[in-house]
């Protein structure tokens, strides 16, 4: 019973875990442009998570090491310390997008100035982080984003055409602008896999200190969490189809995103939506800030985790409070968090590679893995996302150029 | 490790966590100091870690090295307890002298209340 429970619990972290800046805007804006014709892209991009989290879950739990380790250890210093500099690099813009992400809540919910709200945001972040325990973070800021569940109930009371929506998940090209499209599959994968994703979880796994024993957990925890994280992609991308494609409205700030659940179910239903996306996107931010420090600390061997009093994780600590302080002076400068969010997700996919093939390998290790190495399923899948990640790798770059970031 | 005689030097145990007799995380191994490899029967004798060593590790790693403030720790393999995912230490990180930079951070952040 107390395992169920357990489960249900992280379950429910997950679900709130997953959905950030990135996902808002990708989703939103990709169903303001093609309406349904993009949920298919969705539904890959989420198996990808599940295959690679699992991948990483199983890792720390067996070998009680963490991803950046196995990066480490299998592009060895120079490409590794390369692979760890352009996601320090990608963490900060994703950080300071979910701060700015936050300020923007904020702004809707009060009225005050955005630069005194980041501020505030900043603060409260930190002092979350300081005092909360690990586990604490996770629930409230995942409990907090459930509240996104209002998209649902919002796309289910616009009346889609569910024919259409059917079809959008059937793998497809578009009729029309095929280059903006492209670059949309590219932004909502990009989004969906984010490597921080991964960096957090593997690293929150030792920080629980999973055992062999918590396989199972590590199964059900990404399958269902992120696979209900999926299913709000899917009400935020319909929701948008339905409401804002026929007017030829094009969501850039965040308010518009939360105009999506306003329309169908008044103010109740706008603050829903806003309370839900500042506690997925705070959490987030959480996450992006830890998984900054979690790289660099296991990169460079010093003593790390949420699990030590701070000065018992010295450098680590000292880490995160200066990722925030950076993306503090990032987002004050008066850059824009949606524009923000959209470089963040397309650069981080052309990290990618780096990230998941060393995880790859480690997991098919059987001197460190024993009977948990990776079946012919995982490796079937694993390889599979290795071809469809380097194809976006590859891409994502000349399609932001080409399309002037989605603009056509 | 699958058997306890046979261990690949370069992906079992170059870069990986260096952990000391008290459970502290105490740097990586950075590099590996060898005897023997001439006359056909190298044998490791020293674990060594630091930034110094960084610039035998590829050209980013030479820029770091060049960067990193910090000196050489050598580590004679007679103080290894064991390994697994990472190489356990027999002493304490002060009695080898690792982990020296989390000294120096602790004060830093012991200025924090609540640290």
């Amino acid at each position: 019973m107390k395992k169920i429970f357990q489960i249900a619990l992280g379950i429910l972290a997950a679900i709130g875990g997953f959905v950030d800046i990135g996902d808002l805007v990708f989703n939103v804006q990709a169903g303001a442009k093609f309406g349904y014709e993009l949920l298919w892209v969705v539904v890959v991009g989420v198996v990808g998570i599940i295959v690679y989290s699992e991948m990483c879950g199983r890792v720390a739990a067996v070998s009680k090491r963490p991803v950046f380790d196995a990066i480490r250890e299998r592009l060895g210093f120079g490409v590794g310390l390369g692979a760890l500099i352009a996601s320090e690099i990608v963490n900060l813009m994703t950080l300071a997008a979910e701060v700015g992400g936050v300020a923007l809540v904020l702004q809707l919910l009060s009225g005050l100035p955005y630069r005194v709200l980041i501020l505030v945001g900043i603060a409260g972040l930190a002092v979350a982080i300081w005092v909360a325990p690990f586990d604490w973070i996770e629930r409230i800021f995942g409990y907090g984003g459930l509240a996104l569940l209002v998209f649902a109930v919002g796309a289910v009371k616009l009346h889609p055409d569910w024919g259409s929506v059917s079809h959008g998940f059937v793998p497809h090209v578009s009729s029309s602008d095929k280059l903006v499209y492209a670059y949309f599959a590219v932004g909502l994968l990009g989004a969906a896999m984010t490597p921080y994703e991964v960096y957090f979880y593997s690293s929150g796994a030792v920080e629980e200190g999973w055992t062999p024993k918590d396989i199972g957990l590590n199964r059900a925890n990404s399958m269902i969490g992120y696979g209900l994280g999926g299913f709000l992609s899917f009400a935020l991308m319909i929701t948008a189809g339905a409401l804002f494609l026929p007017l030829g409205i094009e969501p850039e700030l965040i308010g518009t995103v939360a105009l999506g659940a306003q329309v169908p179910l008044g103010a109740i239903g706008l603050l829903l939506a806003l309370v839900g996306i500042l506690f997925a996107v705070g959490g987030a931010a959480i996450d992006t800030c830890f998984s900054g420090a979690y790289n660099l600390a296991q990169f460079f061997g010093w003593e790390w985790g949420k699990y030590r009093r701070p000065s018992g994780a010295p450098r680590f600590t000292l880490a995160w409070l200066a990722l925030l302080g950076l993306a503090l002076l990032v987002i004050m400068s008066g850059i824009d968090p949606v524009l923000l969010t959209e470089y963040a997700v397309i650069f981080s996919v052309v990290a990618l590679p780096l990230t998941y093939i060393p995880i790859l390998l480690v997991a098919n290790d059987r001197s460190y893995m024993g009977r948990y190495v990776n079946g012919r399923l995982a490796n079937a899948l694993g390889l599979f996302y290795l071809v469809v990640i380097g194809l976006v790798a590859l891409s994502a770059i000349p399609l932001m150029i080409l399309t002037n970031q989605g603009q056509g | 490790m699958s058997s306890p005689e046979e261990l690949d030097l370069g992906l079992g145990l170059l870069d990986h966590q260096l952990v000391d007799s008290e459970g502290r995380r105490c740097g990586n191994v950075d590099d590996l100091e060898l005897e023997g490899v001439r006359e056909g029967s190298p044998r490791v004798v020293a674990i060594l870690v630091g930034p110094p060593v960084w610039r035998g590790r590829g050209r980013l790693g030479r820029l770091a090295a060049w960067l990193a403030p910090g000196q050489t720790v050598r580590i004679p393999w007679e103080e290894v307890e064991a390994i697994d995912s990472a190489v356990h230490l027999k002493r304490t990180s002060q009695e080898l002298r690792l982990g020296r930079g989390d000294d120096r951070a602790r004060r830093w952040v012991d200025w924090i209340p609540g640290s």
